[in-house]
């Protein structure tokens, strides 16, 4: 019984030690980490409007080059040069979360650009929706009246993008993710 | 739990230990998954070194103050506990400081928590000795993981990409070879150099 105590003593003395040393890191590095990923939205979204920028002047470039909206709790990043418009889109894949944010023309429907950020799909199939080669067939196509990517297609049609082959219920998740956020978007860019 | 003391010697012994004649890598062929990923880049290698030492160092220093208080029962899961606190941080610290590293290391700085070394060393030696020479033999196989990592890196990246650590050093009509930016060309490098440090310690394997 005294070996149980002593065991059970250990595992908490042991628990407490090990998330001293994580509290203590996370205080050390949270807001600095936070600063990151706020630095590198920043240059998706300097890269979706096809801005080049380097270390030093991520932040120059991005006040000098975008206005932020806020329209209705949504932020839409707006290039001061061509009117395009960037907004985030996110959803469930077949993993998990699919996110990244998408560019449109001035009018709001044709796509200038789409940058995935986070992904978790099968790495070769699914994994594939997040490759340069596969977002690169997206640009110039019409969100209206909706994206289709549609599978074995002869012909494409201005709203409609191959889907990934041997991995359907990806490209049907991206398909839903990118229509549900812009029929949102578009309404309340149309409200303003 | 029985522990074995084993016989103290000399730091430099035992720096001499992990750095060649039981090197982790060339000699123990363990933690070669991550010594091969890492591999094609001389910046991401000195980074998975510095963060593997980091983390041996600070789990057999654990361990071995830890060592008459460990119930053997729980022997292997206080390593891993430990351990994955240490990677974390790591981690923590290269998402913070160093970023871009972080990105290009990916999920290999999570995986340190299965790198064989660590766990090895922390059962071969931290949990039998006091902590002084647990930290010598942790440094000594860190240091001995990492300086495999960065020599084959700079052999892969110069003839991948003509650089060592983004310096141009080949001519700009090198031709890059790009299998040594892959897995394979890491198998190729590492094998050679596991028999080159095989052949200078005269360490082979005898056949029964």
């Amino acid at each position: 019984m005294r070996k149980y105590f002593e065991t059970i003593r250990f595992v908490v003395i042991l628990g407490l030690f090990t998330s001293t040393i994580l509290l203590g890191m996370e205080y050390i590095t949270n807001k600095k980490i936070e600063a990151v990923i706020a630095a590198r939205f920043k240059q998706s979204v300097l890269e979706a409007h096809s801005l080049s920028y380097t270390q030093n002047n991520v932040n120059d470039i991005y006040e000098a080059e975008i206005t932020e909206l806020d329209l209705e709790d949504v932020t839409f990043y707006v290039s001061n040069t061509t009117g395009n418009i960037t907004f985030e889109f996110s959803g469930g894949g077949v993993w998990g979360p699919i996110s990244g944010i998408i560019t449109l023309d001035s009018n709001f429907e044709l796509i200038v650009n789409i940058i995935v950020l986070v992904q978790e799909e099968t790495p070769g199939l699914g994994g594939i929706v997040a490759e340069d080669q596969y977002l690169e067939t997206f640009v110039g196509k019409s969100m209206l009246p909706s994206i289709d990517i549609i599978k074995d297609a002869i012909t494409l049609e201005n709203n409609q993008v191959d889907s990934i082959t041997g991995a359907t219920k990806t490209s049907d998740a991206f398909e839903t993710i990118l229509n549900t956020t812009y029929s949102t978007y578009k309404t309340i860019w149309d409200n303003q | 739990m029985r522990l074995i003391k084993l016989k103290y010697t000399k730091w430099y012994n035992i720096m001499k230990q992990g750095l060649s004649e039981s090197n982790p890598i060339a000699i123990a062929v363990l933690g070669i998954c991550s010594a091969l990923a890492v591999t094609n880049r001389v910046e991401n290698a000195i980074a998975m070194g510095l963060g593997v030492t980091f983390v041996i160092i600070a789990s057999s220093a654990t361990i071995s103050l830890m060592r008459n208080f460990i119930p053997s029962k729980v022997r292997m899961v206080t390593y891993m506990v430990v351990i994955s606190t240490y990677v974390i941080a790591v981690q923590m610290f290269l998402e913070a400081f160093y970023s871009d590293i972080a990105t290009a290391l990916g999920a290999y700085v999570g995986l340190i928590i299965t790198n064989c070394i660590v766990m090895g060393r922390a059962e071969a030696y931290a949990v039998k000795n006091p902590v002084h020479y647990s930290i010598i033999d942790g440094l000594a196989n860190g240091l001995g993981y990492t300086y495999v990592l960065v020599v084959v890196a700079i052999i892969r990246e110069m003839l991948a990409f003509g650089t060592i650590l983004n310096y141009q050093v080949l001519p700009d009509t090198w031709e890059n070879w790009v299998v040594m930016a892959m897995a394979p060309g890491g198998f190729f490098i590492l094998g050679m150099f596991i028999w080159l440090i095989r052949e200078l310690t005269k360490n082979y394997e005898v056949v029964n």
